[in-house]
C-alpha cells in the first residue's frame, strides 16, 4: 500500500448561520472520512451544496475540522486559486510575483517563472500595466498563467479547469491536464463528470456533508447514477 | 517556511505603498498634505483663535500629529487588515498576522518619508540637529511597539465584531486628545495633569518633543516602562490572534 498524505476521519465542519451571539450553526461538513495515497488523483463529486469545496479546504489547511480527526503528512498542499492577491493598481509583473508569494512560492522560484508566466499569458505589452486596464478575460489569463507555475505535493482544484475565451480555455485546459498527468497527487471537484473520468483514478461521492462511498472511478460513478435515477435529480 | 513569509511581508508592504501611491492622483503628496490640513485646522483653532496654543505651539503640534498620525494609522490599518482580508484568508492558508504586519510596516515607512520632511521644517524653523537625536531609533521603537500592541489586538477582534469600527474611530480621537497631541500637558492644570502624564502615549509624545525641539535626553525609567507595557500587549495581541485563527476562515467580510 503507497503512503498516506492525508486522513481525514469523521470530519465535521461547523458555519454560523448568522453574526450574532447564539445564533445558529450549521454542518457545511457532517461526517466525512478520506484518505489520499501518494501520485494518487481523486475526484470529489456530489449535488450543489454537498459540501465538496469545503472538503477542499479542509484538505487545503485552511479550515481545521470542529470535530472528527486530519492527520497529515508534512507535505504542501495547495488549492488551486486564481487571482489570489491581486491589486488592480499594481502592475500584471507585480501582481504575478505577489500572487505566487501567496501561493506558496519563494520569491526567487517566480522571478525565474516570469518570462514563462508572461509567455503563457500572451498580453505583450500589457504584462508591465496596472492590471486595472485588463479586461475580465486579461485578468484571468495572467492569473492562470500564474496559479499553473506552483508545484505543491498535493494540488487541490475547484473548478478552474478552463478560463478565458475558447482559444484560451482549450490551452489552459491542456496545460492542467498536462500538470495533472505528470504524477502529482491531486484532489479535483468539479460538477464536469467527464473530466473527473477522464482525468481521476478514485472518486469520493459526498452528499449532505456525509460520504457516501469512496473507491474506484467506474463502482462509484455507477452507484452515484443509480441513485441519481432513483431520486429523479437531474446529473 | 520562515523565510518565504518574510518575502510575502516584505513584498506585499512593497505593493501596498505602490498601490496606494497609484490609486490617487497626487500620489506621495497626499502623504504630507492630508497632515499638513490637519494642523492647518488645530492652528487655527487653538493658536489663532483660542490662543490657548502657548509658545513654540506650531513646532509642537507638528510633532504631535505626525507621530501620532503614525500610530493612528498602524491601529486603524493594521487593526482593520485581518478583516478586510478575509476573503483571502478562505482561499488560502497563512498566518494571519501577516496582513496587520504588512500594514504597519507600510505605515511606518510613510512616516519614515514624513518625518524627514518635518526635520527640515523643524531647522528652517531654528530648531538645529542635536546630539539627543540618537535617542529617535529607542524612541520610535517605543512608539511603534505601542501601536502594534494596540493594532494586533484590535485586529484580532474585528473580524468577529465589525461594528467596532465605529467605536475605535471615537476612541482614538479621545486617546488623542487625552494625549496632549494638539495641545502642550504642561497647560493643564494640577493634578489633572499628572493623571494625564500617566498616558503611555503622552509619554512618547512629550520624549519626541524633547528631543526634537530641546535637545533633552528621553526619560528612560518612563520609555521602559511604555515599551514594557507595549510588548504586553502585542503578546496579548498575538495570542489572541493564534486562538482565533481557525475561526476567521468561516466568517464573511
Amino acid at each position: 500500500m503507497r503512503d498516506v498524505l492525508i486522513e481525514l476521519e469523521n470530519v465535521g465542519i461547523a458555519f454560523d448561520a448568522q453574526r450574532r451571539v447564539g445564533g445558529a450553526r450549521f454542518w457545511a461538513l457532517d461526517d466525512v472520512s478520506v484518505s489520499l495515497r501518494r501520485g494518487e488523483r481523486l475526484g470529489v463529486i456530489g449535488r450543489n451544496g454537498a459540501g465538496k469545496s469545503t472538503l477542499l479546504r479542509v484538505v487545503a489547511g485552511i479550515l481545521q475540522p470542529d470535530r472528527g480527526r486530519v492527520r497529515r503528512a508534512p507535505v504542501s498542499c495547495q488549492l488551486l486559486s486564481l487571482a489570489l492577491g491581486f491589486t488592480p493598481h499594481l502592475s500584471g509583473r507585480d501582481n504575478a510575483i505577489l500572487s505566487g508569494l501567496m501561493l506558496g512560492l519563494r520569491r526567487r522560484d517566480i522571478v525565474a517563472r516570469l518570462p514563462a508566466i508572461r509567455e503563457f499569458c500572451e498580453l505583450g505589452d500589457f504584462f508591465e500595466q496596472p492590471i486595472a486596464a485588463y479586461s475580465s478575460g486579461m485578468v484571468m489569463r495572467l492569473a492562470f498563467s500564474v496559479a499553473i507555475q506552483v508545484e505543491p505535493d498535493v494540488l487541490l482544484i475547484d473548478e478552474v479547469l478552463a478560463v478565458g475565451d475558447a482559444e484560451f480555455q482549450e490551452k489552459s485546459g491542456n496545460a492542467l491536464r498536462e500538470r495533472m498527468g505528470e504524477g502529482h497527487t491531486v484532489v479535483l471537484v468539479s460538477h464536469d463528470e467527464q473530466q473527473i473520468a477522464t482525468l481521476c483514478d478514485r472518486v469520493l461521492w459526498i452528499e449532505h456533508g456525509k460520504s457516501v462511498l469512496e473507491g474506484d472511478r467506474d463502482a462509484v460513478f455507477e452507484a452515484y447514477h443509480r441513485d441519481l435515477h432513483l431520486s429523479g435529480a437531474p446529473a | 517556511m520562515r523565510q518565504h513569509l518574510i518575502e510575502l511581508v516584505l513584498f506585499s508592504t512593497y505593493a501596498e505603498l505602490r498601490a496606494e501611491r497609484a490609486r490617487s492622483y497626487l500620489g506621495l503628496i497626499w502623504w504630507v498634505l492630508e497632515p499638513a490640513m490637519q494642523m492647518g485646522a488645530y492652528w487655527l483653532l487653538f493658536g489663532l483663535i483660542l490662543k490657548t496654543g502657548g509658545p513654540d505651539y506650531l513646532p509642537m503640534l507638528l510633532i504631535g500629529l505626525t507621530v501620532w498620525q503614525w500610530m493612528k494609522s498602524c491601529v486603524t490599518h493594521g487593526g482593520y487588515a485581518i478583516w478586510t482580508n478575509l476573503p483571502l484568508i478562505r482561499q488560502v492558508h497563512l498566518p494571519p498576522l501577516v496582513f496587520p504586519i504588512v500594514q504597519m510596516l507600510a505605515d511606518s515607512i510613510k512616516f519614515l518619508y514624513i518625518f524627514v520632511l518635518l526635520l527640515v521644517i523643524l531647522w528652517c524653523m531654528g530648531y538645529p540637529p542635536n546630539t539627543a537625536y540618537f535617542a529617535l531609533p529607542l524612541v520610535f521603537l517605543a512608539v511603534f511597539l505601542a501601536a502594534a500592541g494596540a493594532g494586533f489586538v484590535v485586529s484580532a477582534v474585528v473580524p468577529l465584531l465589525p461594528d467596532l469600527r465605529f467605536v475605535i474611530e471615537q476612541v482614538l480621537t479621545v486617546v488623542m486628545f487625552l494625549s496632549g497631541v494638539v495641545f502642550s500637558l504642561k497647560s493643564v492644570p494640577s493634578p489633572m495633569r499628572e493623571v494625564m502624564e500617566l498616558n503611555p502615549i503622552a509619554v512618547l509624545m512629550e520624549a519626541t518633543r524633547g528631543i526634537l525641539l530641546r535637545g533633552e535626553w528621553p526619560n528612560v525609567v518612563g520609555l521602559t516602562k511604555v515599551s514594557v507595557i507595549s510588548i504586553g500587549a502585542c503578546l496579548i495581541g498575538m495570542l489572541v490572534v493564534a486562538r482565533l485563527a481557525p475561526r476567521y476562515p468561516k466568517l464573511a467580510t
